[in-house]
């Protein structure tokens, strides 16, 4: 029944002397909700952005789908780009477009879709994001969280078959981190495939069907959210969680 | 053995091409008359701002040259039996266009000096004429000949004979070089300088258009080999030197200068009979198209170019990188007037490109290399995860660039291209100098046409501010309504 989406083989990833990724093998199957967590510096920006390679990894390999993506030409790239959305700590939402033009831009600039079937395409998102009556703001009117729902929308929009998520919550206001939540717990249960890096424990205890703790580069532990929330093996996963859950 | 004579054949071979080749400029020398035979039209270079010699008129709407020089000239023409063609360029260029043939003789009252013989060949002397001094009519009684001026300042025209000769004679006066006459009167009526040296034919025909002023006499006598004045042509044009100095000799001994002298002056007062700037509105109106014209094609250029040039810069491949910082430390590092006359003289060597052509090609791409850094600095304004969004959707580079990065920089630095496009307007007349007619170059005319020095100017300065508040407020309608968005 499961079956890898990604393949991630021998991941290294270094920023001059400074080894950010050291030797990642890990799988990520078909429907698989992944939180990522970890202590700031850890490297979990930088491995979520080596999956669609928005970072080029120094050696290794990343499988999607069955096609090894390191060494891939930037106009192949393009095409499993399309495929990976990517949802960002600071939104980038594009401010010089409506809500409704940053949700049609890809697909019809990349998947040539006509406008109404775009346009049609785009109002179904918003309303699923709960933010149809948006769809003519531009993004500076609206708040963090509208904000944060309009960019998951948008990677939505291409249809992808996996979403990454960096901190999505981590540049909201308290308030309106439900929200946002709300819609990838959504999404999680509709199927979709999810790499999550959060410092959102409640929710990775709820929605995740992994929890990896990153470490030095290195992910240190994983398993099922009860286990290691309530019976995590590592000291420094031990360390980590206590500090986190203190707060 | 073989090998031995093969190599001495292609030694042979090889002296005598280049012997051909280095024997080539004597022919030359040779073919400068039948060349302009074969072409069938004799370019005359001059600088008309010395009425009665050189000066414009309008006929039918049209700038024309007309003057004593300009009819020596198409005695030569026609003498030789080909059209007479006239060239504007500021006197200080004249000698360059020779040089690079961009005109095959220079008639423009001008003096073979030593110094100038050595760059190129003159004809006989055609006409001498004696030097005067012009002065301001209420000062004219503190002067008696050059020798009044000792301690004052003296204009004359950069680069001419009379320049000279205030260095030479005047030593205890001080010089101030200007290009044009016109402008050497305003800089006398407004006590800039107390006297303006010039030939006697032209500051008569000052004095007679302006009652303010007034004539006092140098005193001077010069030995006619550096008084007079001759036709200049191109080094080693022989046969054409040989063909002018016939044409010459006749108008002596027919004593034909006065009679273009007479047509001259009959042209100068029907030039002067309206002096009111409202007459010559059609000049500074076709100076207006020309500096519009040169303007709107520069921007689009200018903007197409630089654009080009910042993604080579800012774009990954070293080569296209570093010719792109090249061109733009260059062209930032050198003035304009040098790429607008290095344009002009320098390519017009290779292939003959217009005036109008060079001013545009020159300040097209002087603004490029402006419009490349303030386009790079809108682009770099872009935050990064603009352009990471984009590429995880699955735009291509293009795609993130036309459709994400370059809309929003265009937003941020409309202010910054919108103070070049006004900018341009105004620094285009340095396209002056080559001899387009923009808006600079006709307010020179008008002042020459009229003896009016100021009304002109405050024309040109009007029309100027007209221009450049215009664009400024249609450049703010358009960020506004981007504002909006
Ligand atoms: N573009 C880069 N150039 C050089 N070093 C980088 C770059 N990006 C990240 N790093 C370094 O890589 C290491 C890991 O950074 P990364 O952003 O992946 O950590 P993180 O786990 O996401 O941290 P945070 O929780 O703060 O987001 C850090 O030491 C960082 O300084
Ligand atoms: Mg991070």
């Amino acid at each position: 029944m499961t079956k890898p989406l990604i393949q991630i083989n021998h991941l290294v990833k270094k920023f001059g002397d400074n080894v950010v990724l050291n030797d990642i093998t890990e799988t990520i199957n078909q429907g698989d909700v992944i939180v990522v967590i970890g202590a700031s510096g850890g490297g979990k920006s930088t491995f979520l952005r080596s999956l669609n390679l928005l970072n080029q990894p120094t050696s290794g390999e990343i499988e999607f789908e069955g096609t090894n993506l390191v060494g891939l030409s930037e106009k192949e790239l393009d095409k499993v780009r399309e495929k990976m959305g990517m949802v960002f700590q600071q939104f980038n939402l594009f401010p010089n477009m409506t809500v409704l033009e940053n949700i049609k831009l890809a697909p019809m600039k990349v998947k040539n879709q006509d406008d109404a079937a775009a346009t049609k395409k785009a109002h179904e998102l918003l309303t699923q994001v709960g933010l149809d009556d948006k769809a003519d703001a531009y993004p500076t009117s609206l708040s963090g969280g509208q904000m944060q729902r309009v960019a998951i929308a948008r990677a939505l929009a291409m249809e992808p078959d996996v979403m990454l998520f960096d901190e999505p919550t981590s540049a909201l206001d308290p308030e309106m981190v439900g929200e946002v939540l709300k819609v990838m717990q959504d999404l999680a249960k509709s199927g979709m495939t999810m790499v999550i890096v959060t410092h959102e424990m409640g929710f990775a205890r709820e929605a995740a069907d992994q929890v990896w703790f990153m470490d030095q580069g290195v992910i240190a532990e994983k398993g099922e959210p009860e286990q290691i929330f309530t019976a995590p093996k590592h000291d420094r996963t031990k360390d980590f969680l206590s500090k986190v859950l203190a707060q | 053995m073989k090998k031995l004579l093969r190599w001495l054949m292609a030694l042979a071979v090889a002296m005598v091409a280049f012997v051909g080749v280095a024997a080539q400029p004597v022919h030359a020398t040779d073919d400068s008359l039948a060349k302009i035979k074969a072409k069938g039209t004799l370019v005359m270079g001059t600088s008309p701002d010395y009425a009665p010699y050189e000066f414009l008129v309008n006929k039918n709407g049209k700038n024309q040259v007309v003057g004593i020089d300009v009819e020596i000239a198409k005695k030569i023409a026609s003498d030789l039996g080909v059209k007479l063609v006239v060239k504007q360029m500021d006197f200080d260029s004249l000698l360059v266009g020779l040089e690079t043939h961009k005109v095959d003789m220079v008639l423009s009252a001008m003096t073979p000096t030593s110094a100038r013989k050595q760059s190129v060949d003159f004809s006989q002397i055609y006409y001498t004429a004696s030097q005067d001094i012009i002065v301001n009519k209420a000062d004219a009684k503190l002067y008696k000949n050059a020798e009044s001026f000792v301690g004052k300042k003296v204009g004359a025209q950069t680069g001419s004979m009379q320049a000279d000769l205030v260095k030479q004679k005047m030593t205890d006066s001080k010089l101030l070089g200007l290009t044009k006459v016109t402008d050497l009167i305003l800089a006398l009526k407004s006590h800039k300088v107390e006297g303006v040296v010039a030939e006697h034919p032209v500051a008569q025909a000052y004095v007679d258009h302006d009652k303010q002023l007034a004539i006092v006499k140098s005193g001077w006598t010069l030995d006619p080999e550096s008084n007079g004045q001759a036709i200049g042509f191109a080094k080693g044009s022989d046969t054409l030197v040989a063909a002018a100095n016939k044409s010459i000799n006749e108008i002596k001994k027919q004593g034909l200068i006065k009679s273009y002298t007479k047509t001259a002056c009959d042209y100068m007062t029907k030039n002067t009979a309206n002096t009111s700037m409202f007459h010559y509105w059609k000049f500074f109106a076709k100076g207006v198209e020309y500096t519009l014209l040169i303007t709107a094609v520069s921007v689009v250029f200018g903007v197409l170019i630089g654009t080009l040039m910042a993604l080579m810069r800012l774009g990954k491949n070293k080569i296209l990188h570093t010719i792109a910082v090249a061109y733009i430390e260059f062209v930032r590092g050198t003035p304009l007037m040098i790429q607008v006359m290095f344009v002009y003289f320098g390519i017009g060597l290779f292939v003959d490109v217009p005036a109008l052509t060079a001013g545009i090609i020159a300040v097209s791409l002087n603004s490029a290399a402006y419009v490349a850094e303030i386009i790079r600095s809108g682009i770099d304004s872009i935050p990064t995860g603009q352009t990471e969004a984009a590429r995880s959707l699955g735009l291509s580079t293009r795609q993130t660039m036309t459709s994400v990065v370059l809309p929003q920089a265009i937003r941020n630095i409309w202010p910054a291209l919108g103070n070049e496009f006004i900018s341009l307007i105004k620094e285009s007349s340095i396209v002056s100098i080559i001899g387009v007619t923009d808006l600079i170059y006709q307010l020179k005319v008008v002042q020459t046409a009229t003896y009016k020095g100021v009304a002109p100017i405050f024309v040109a300065m009007v029309i100027y501010f007209v221009l450049t508040f215009t664009l400024s407020k249609i450049l703010g309608h358009f960020e506004r309504k981007m504002q909006h968005d």
